[in-house]
């Protein structure tokens, strides 16, 4: 397995944390990364990067204190030196009663998700892949973005028994085409392993998105039916999560789903749900405490089931723990990384068709919560936004900027994707979902270009 | 550990660069949080590592390292020489590298008590009263108190032979509290949101804060607000105080300045900028009044340094003098491009990754008078305090910044406070409203410790001294 350090080492290292003295409880959480980064822009190569880290993160439990240290020093002797630190801060600090205690004895060890190939990519392969990229657009137009290839491992050990480990390899291309009178356009791809990468397939779709948005016109900001590309729902899904899914917020009434169990939030064709073991997405089988992952239905056919849990959340709210926990310390809760929307029946094309005049948006750019309790968001459009008339896509538009709340524009989603994309925010998360209409989507304001 | 810095350059040379750096570093940091009187987490950390970044034949590489032995180094060099020649795999004009002097030196952020060495008891009992006085406010439902430690050492070494040590410690602390009622979520904080006021100094920063003095007035208007209308939407007078003048001149100012933005280096990520390299000395980018200057000298800022991450000194420079663009913050490849030589910004995050151009203390300069004198010389319009949100386009012309709390002003006085503010505007047409800047007296010298750049990610922390401003005609009351 190529760059990985392996179960076996890692608990030997670990175990030196494990084994000191004076603590009730200590967890291990460790992380080993390493991977390339070729970035471009005005089609060359202008930052190519390659860096490898290992983390531990000790969590040593004195009595109901709790002390947490992390270090990348990864030897015994860092082990061991981050447990004393996370025991002397515990010694001193206040307690904390809602801890849940750490997750029982077991063992999960699942080496499935690591594509050797993947592991091992060099800078003359992606460099190889930017130059297929660049050559597949258009005369006159330039590429910039960033093909990267990823090897992880992520481990959890305690002293309760429980051992995890899960060595995992991702490969992202991702493009934006500019050119020609203005205009530009977006592709990308994440995947577990290199193979799946065609990067003349994302030169060329992003060329031609960057050709078909040359000469945006002015539109005015109002009230439209949208066509929403995959790019544009994951930004919708992805905020949901973070307001909404997670079950400290729910239980603490501070999520938009708070008190709505069992209640319609969304159309009857929207179906999300988290699934770290469902193929399609980067996924690692337990969480930062060592608790399996667990499919968590969220909203089915429309109607909001409940959130996902940690042990922390588990304990206060008398659920059970789904295995959603991020790394300690961590004030926001559990968080599920792993969404899918489920697709429908539709393509884009005949979404498009369906618009008597709206807009159909390629993707959401810097997109910030305005009001968390009601859903509403705002965000720029950007790489292709196109007026939509007549059933046909009648030109380009200059970015516009809406505010919306998701929940409301999830209630007017009247036709889903039949297709899927993955999109990733950061590494162990990632949203695979298909395209939308939303009958009404309000548009704030616009931009100049 | 300027030898192992030395080592790295040595051993990329030797793999045949034209030009290498070796920065060592060693981060080390410490959160608090309590949460209604109880820990929500206690966190110290550790990184140390080198990264080598290298010049072959006008390509870059770069290529990172927990592993400090020599033969771990020697590898990484080698594998850095081979990333900037697989980079030549696509044509483009060599890199050329604008002059600097080499420097030896060692240069540390002031400071008087070093926070590290303060008893956890004495953070904690600090947390735990400022949150007690929260929680004591009727209907505050969170009562959050957070303070963060962050120390970096850094040692440089290039081909040039500059050879440099930096430590810098940088200290903040804050409260909020959250208050719920009837579908709305109300959050009130101190001194700013996202974790309160970070600066680089020691302890005695968090000391003066007055964390424990404002948490009665803090919690008490987080309640207020669930009762208070939401403000209006209409086109008027905004007056912003300094907390959201940070991030106002952050987002519409500091980031279209960087010129790696302006030259497309960024396109596919946060985007690039409306700024143009032939705008230098001829863009009217806001009224006559607005003078903005990137400072790296300022005492206390969170982009204070000796010498940036390419050793070129801590410099001053004039962004936007009475209100025409005037220069960008650049690197020295960057500033190469124009002819010009580097203004000192590149920064990374941690030995893990390249530098990149980052803003220093991007402020903006005083005029006259109090928040205050503001308010009492506005006949209408509304006062905004305090960021909650921000969104801005891909070349940073059309923003929308939200903020806790606000206030109707008629007649100069404030009669009616509002919940949910927020505002929109287009960066040029807003800064050239501006008809009023306070002056030194409500200036602050603000942190911003979470400025994401870069692929792979990286955060800064930059710093924006600010007062508070004043705009005509401008959109507020934005609704989904």
């Amino acid at each position: 397995m190529p760059g990985a350090i392996g179960p076996d080492e890692i608990r030997r290292v670990a175990g030196a944390a494990l084994e000191i003295r004076g603590a009730d409880g200590v967890e291990v959480l460790f992380l080993h990364e390493w991977g390339g980064l070729t970035r471009f822009a005005s089609s060359a190569i202008h930052q190519s990067t390659w860096r490898e880290d290992t983390g531990l993160r000790v969590r040593v439990v004195v009595g109901d204190r709790i002390g947490i240290a992390g270090t990348n020093d990864f030897s015994e002797a860092g082990a061991r030196a981050a447990a004393e630190n996370a025991r002397e801060m515990a010694g001193v600090v206040a307690p904390d009663p809602a801890f849940p205690g750490l997750a029982p004895e077991g063992s999960l060890e699942d080496p499935s998700g690591f594509d050797e190939a993947t592991a091992s990519v060099g800078p003359k392969r992606r460099a190889d892949g930017v130059a297929t990229l660049v050559s597949a657009c258009a005369d006159d137009f330039v590429a910039a973005g960033a093909f990267e290839t990823v090897g992880s491992e992520v481990a959890v050990a305690n002293t309760e028994g429980r051992f995890c480990w899960a060595p995992r390899t991702m490969a992202s291309l991702t493009t934006v085409v500019t050119g020609g009178e203005g205009g530009s356009g977006f592709a990308e791809v994440f995947a577990a392993g290199v193979d799946e990468i065609d990067p003349e397939a994302i030169g060329r779709r992003a060329s031609a998105k960057a050709a078909a948005s040359q000469r945006p016109r002015d539109v005015d900001p109002g009230r439209y039916p949208v066509v929403l590309e995959p790019s544009a729902v994951s930004t919708l899904v992805g905020f949901l999560a973070w307001i909404g899914f997670g079950g400290r917020l729910i239980a603490e009434g501070r999520s938009c789903l708070s008190g709505k169990q069992g209640d319609r939030v969304a159309a009857e064709a929207v179906t999300i749900f988290d699934d770290a073991n469902e193929p399609g997405t980067l996924g690692i089988p337990f969480d930062f405490e060592g608790v399996p992952r667990e499919r968590v239905s969220l909203i089915e056919h429309g109607v909001f089931r409940d959130g996902v849990y940690d042990r922390r959340t588990a304990k206060q709210t008398g659920k059970r723990s789904t295995g959603h926990a991020l790394p300690p310390p961590n004030s926001e809760g559990p968080f599920p990384l792993n969404l899918f929307m489920a697709p429908g029946g539709s393509t884009v094309e005949e979404m498009v068709a369906s618009v008597d005049r709206g807009l159909l948006v390629t993707r959401f750019h810097y997109t910030n919560i305005v009001h968390p309790v009601e859903s509403t968001i705002t965000g720029m459009t950007r790489d292709g936004t196109f007026l939509i008339e007549h059933g046909e896509i009648a030109h380009p538009v200059k970015n516009l900027r809406f505010t919306q709340s998701i929940l409301e524009s999830l209630q007017g989603a009247s036709m889903v994707g039949r297709e899927t994309d993955l999109a990733s925010e950061f590494f162990f998360s990632a949203s695979r979902v298909p395209g939308l209409k939303v009958d009404s989507f309000q548009f704030t304001g616009s931009s100049d270009h | 550990v300027l030898d192992v810095a030395r080592q790295a350059v040595e051993a990329a040379t030797a793999a045949g660069a034209d030009y290498a750096d070796g920065r060592v570093v060693a981060d080390d940091s410490e959160s608090i949080t309590v949460r209604n009187q109880e820990m929500e987490g206690i966190d110290r950390s550790t990184s140390e590592g080198i990264g080598i970044r290298v010049l072959v034949n006008g390509y870059w590489g770069f290529a990172a390292t927990a592993r400090l032995e020599p033969a771990e180094i020697e590898r990484t060099a080698a594998l850095a020489v081979e990333i900037a020649r697989a980079s030549s795999r696509l044509p483009r004009d060599p890199v050329r590298l604008a002059e600097v002097e080499p420097v030896t030196g060692s240069w540390h952020s002031p400071m008087q008590e070093d926070p590290f060495h303060v008893a956890l008891e004495e953070k904690v009992a600090l947390l735990m009263e400022a949150t007690r006085r929260l929680q004591q406010v009727d209907g505050v439902a969170f009562a959050e108190g957070g303070i963060d430690l962050y120390r970096r050492r850094t040692h440089l070494a290039t081909s040039e032979g500059t050879a440099i040590e930096q430590t810098t410690v940088h200290t903040g602390g804050g409260i909020e509290a959250t208050a719920l009622g009837d579908g709305e979520l109300q959050r009130r904080s101190f001194p700013n949101s996202f974790r309160g006021h970070i600066a680089a100094a020691g302890w005695e920063h968090v000391q003066k804060l007055g964390l424990i003095d404002e948490a009665e007035r803090t919690g008490a208007e987080a309640v207020e607000l669930l009762r208070v209308p939401e403000c209006p939407s209409e086109v008027t007078t905004l007056v912003l105080d300094s907390g959201q003048m940070e991030l106002q001149i952050h987002e519409s100012i500091g980031h279209p300045v960087e010129l790696d933005r302006v030259l497309g280096m960024e396109e596919a990520y946060a985007g690039s900028s409306f700024v143009r390299p032939e705008d230098r000395g001829r863009l009217r980018y806001a009224s006559d009044l607005v003078s903005i200057t990137a400072d790296a000298t300022l005492p206390g800022g969170l982009g204070s340094f000796g010498w940036d991450d390419e050793g070129v000194p801590a410099q001053r420079t004039p962004i936007i003098v009475d209100g025409v663009f005037q220069d960008f913050i650049s690197s020295r490849e960057t500033a190469s491009v124009l002819g010009l030589p580097s203004s000192g910004a590149m920064r990374a995050d941690g030995w893990q990754n390249l530098p990149l151009i980052r803003m220093t203390n991007i402020s903006i300069e005083p005029r006259e008078g109090t928040l205050a004198d503001l308010i009492g010389d506005t006949d209408d319009g509304v006062f905004m305090s305090t960021n909650t949100s921000w969104s801005i386009d891909d070349k940073r012309v059309n923003f929308q910044f939200g903020c806790e709390i606000a206030w109707r002003i008629k007649s100069g006085k404030l009669v009616q406070m509002y919940r949910n503010p927020n505002y929109t505007g287009i960066t040029t047409e807003f800064w050239g409203s501006c008809d009023a800047v306070g002056g030194r007296e409500d200036w602050t010298l603000w942190g911003t410790p979470n400025c994401g750049k870069g692929q792979p990610g990286q955060t800064a922390r930059v710093g924006h001294g600010a007062a508070p401003a004043r705009f005509r005609n401008v959109r507020v009351g934005v609704r989904g």
